[in-house]
């Protein structure tokens, strides 16, 4: 629907709500980044930086919503208009729990840098955050280009994401067995893991929202669903 | 959105009431209504929509045979109420617009009593056998218009001399005096405030009960309130009939998207 609306303020509106999306989409892929990247390289200053950030985030989510509020009092908007609205909010919804995850693993980063390292867990759960970031990337691609295929390819990739959590969630039971002494940080760090793999869930329900958008119809299949955790003893 | 799927296709499994195949109408040389099929259901709100001079209201006054009345006018293929055609010869279009009631845009009371624009129809079809049971049927279908309330103590003042909105729905109650089957409103409301409008569309709610309505409207919104079912015409042509829920939440048609969405089409 590329035609122009006869009122062109409505054009300019529904852009505008874009926008903010596209702005505040950029902010959380930062946060993501540089929260993991805080954890690996145990820097205290970039997580408190993290932190301070996501009131941007949380502020953006309202302009949105006030937007979009807007947008349905005075503008009654109907099929693809009204698709856009509706994912406009769901999507602000996502973004800004993303940037809530983000500035947690932030906050889990003041203790961890107070105790030993766990292996290589750190930089496990970094390449995890990478996959979840670039998963948002192409999500937000998606939106703007309307693009159902490159949205149904990001629900797919959250499959890799669950297994990845699923493999950190043995390799941290294993080592709280080993060695009690690294149940503090496991705990943290299994905590950032479970962040990790619920940001991955946000960004697959902001890619089911293109679709949506783009076709009319929910995904047929919701996401895919290989976090087993839940059943492990 | 399921649920209120479900509830339209509830209502979309009822027997057509009118069915329209292969429908052309020609004004001389002007050819209005292109190969039109639908199924209209009974006990059902079918709103016509559609840009101004896209066949809606020539096709709505085809199903009471108001077309006949125009001399250019011509009509073909079939249209069936019940399953008879409505063209046949031994149809008296009389007869028929007892049966299929219509309403148009601009309040047109008789210059007559409030009683007696109500008494008409049933006078010349002598649905009344006296004077006791005309006074029912007009207190009924006041009733169901509902105004008896406000012109009870005073059926015997001027219909014309009633607020826009009262005429209107002197005008409906008029129409549903007859008993009829359909009832056909050509923008029932495009002369009323919004009160008068929200009244109207109360009652085509409570109408749907009993009759299969037919509604033209240029508010698209109005359409979304009252309808079950969503036609779209376009330049003669029927281009997407469908639940009305679907028609402005996904329709698959772009004409539908690009005029329902106010995009130029």
């Amino acid at each position: 629907m590329s035609e122009q609306h006869i009122a062109s303020a409505f054009d300019r509106e529904l852009e505008s709500i874009q926008a903010h999306i596209m702005k505040m989409g950029g902010l959380v892929e930062e946060a993501i980044g540089a929260s993991a990247k805080a954890l690996e390289t145990r820097d205290e200053e970039l997580a408190l930086k993290v932190r301070a950030d996501d009131k941007a985030i949380d502020a953006l989510e309202e302009v949105i919503d006030e937007e979009a509020a807007r947008l349905i009092a005075l503008r009654a908007p109907t099929a693809i208009d009204l698709r856009l609205v509706l994912s406009v909010l769901k999507v602000a919804g996502n973004l800004e729990r993303i940037g809530d995850y983000a500035k947690n693993i932030a906050k889990r980063n003041t203790v961890l840098i107070t105790v030993p390292p766990v292996n290589d867990s750190a930089a496990a759960l970094r390449r995890m955050a990478r996959e979840v970031e670039l998963m948002l990337k192409d999500a937000l691609d998606s939106y703007i280009q309307r693009d159902a295929e490159l949205a149904a390819d990001v629900i797919e990739r959250d499959r890799e994401v669950d297994q990845m959590y699923n493999a950190l969630f043995r390799e941290f039971l294993t080592f709280m067995a080993e060695e009690p002494r690294s149940i503090t940080s496991c705990m943290h760090l299994h905590f950032i893991a479970k962040n990790i793999e619920r940001m991955g869930d946000h960004v697959t329900s902001i890619a089911e929202q293109v679709v949506y958008l783009v076709t009319g119809e929910r995904p047929e299949e919701s996401r895919p669903k290989a976090d087993t955790t839940s059943l492990t003893a | 959105m399921n649920d209120m799927a479900r509830v339209e296709r509830r209502v979309g499994t009822k027997n057509a009431k009118i069915t329209a195949r292969d429908v052309q109408v020609h004004y001389g040389d002007t050819h209005a209504i292109k190969d039109v099929n639908v199924e209209i259901g009974d006990k059902t709100v079918t709103a016509f929509i559609g840009p101004s001079g896209c066949g809606k209201s020539t096709f709505l006054r085809c199903l009471n045979r108001m077309n006949d009345t125009i001399d250019a006018c011509r009509v073909r293929g079939d249209i069936l109420l019940d399953g008879e055609d409505i063209y046949d010869k031994r149809v008296d279009p009389v007869q028929l617009r007892a049966k299929v009631g219509m309403v148009f845009q601009k309040p047109n009371p008789f210059p007559k009593s409030i009683y007696d624009n109500v008494a008409y129809g049933p006078r010349i079809h002598g649905l009344a056998r006296n004077k006791p049971e005309l006074d029912e049927i007009v207190e009924k279908s006041l009733r169901r218009a509902a105004i008896w309330n406000e012109v009870k103590d005073r059926l015997d003042a001027p219909g014309t001399g009633l607020s826009g909105g009262q005429q209107q729905r002197l005008c409906i109650a008029r129409a549903v005096a007859t008993e009829p089957e359909v009832l056909l409103m050509d923008e029932p409301c495009s002369a009323l405030d919004p009160i008068a409008t929200a009244q109207v569309e109360e009652l085509i709610d409570e109408l749907r009960q009993r009759y299969s309505v037919v509604i033209v409207t240029h508010s698209m919104q109005q359409a979304a309130r009252v309808s079950q079912k969503t036609a779209f015409f376009h330049l003669g042509n029927l281009v997407e009939f469908g639940e009305t829920g679907q028609i402005f939440t996904n329709p698959q048609d772009p004409r539908t998207e690009s005029y329902i969405t106010g995009r130029i089409g």
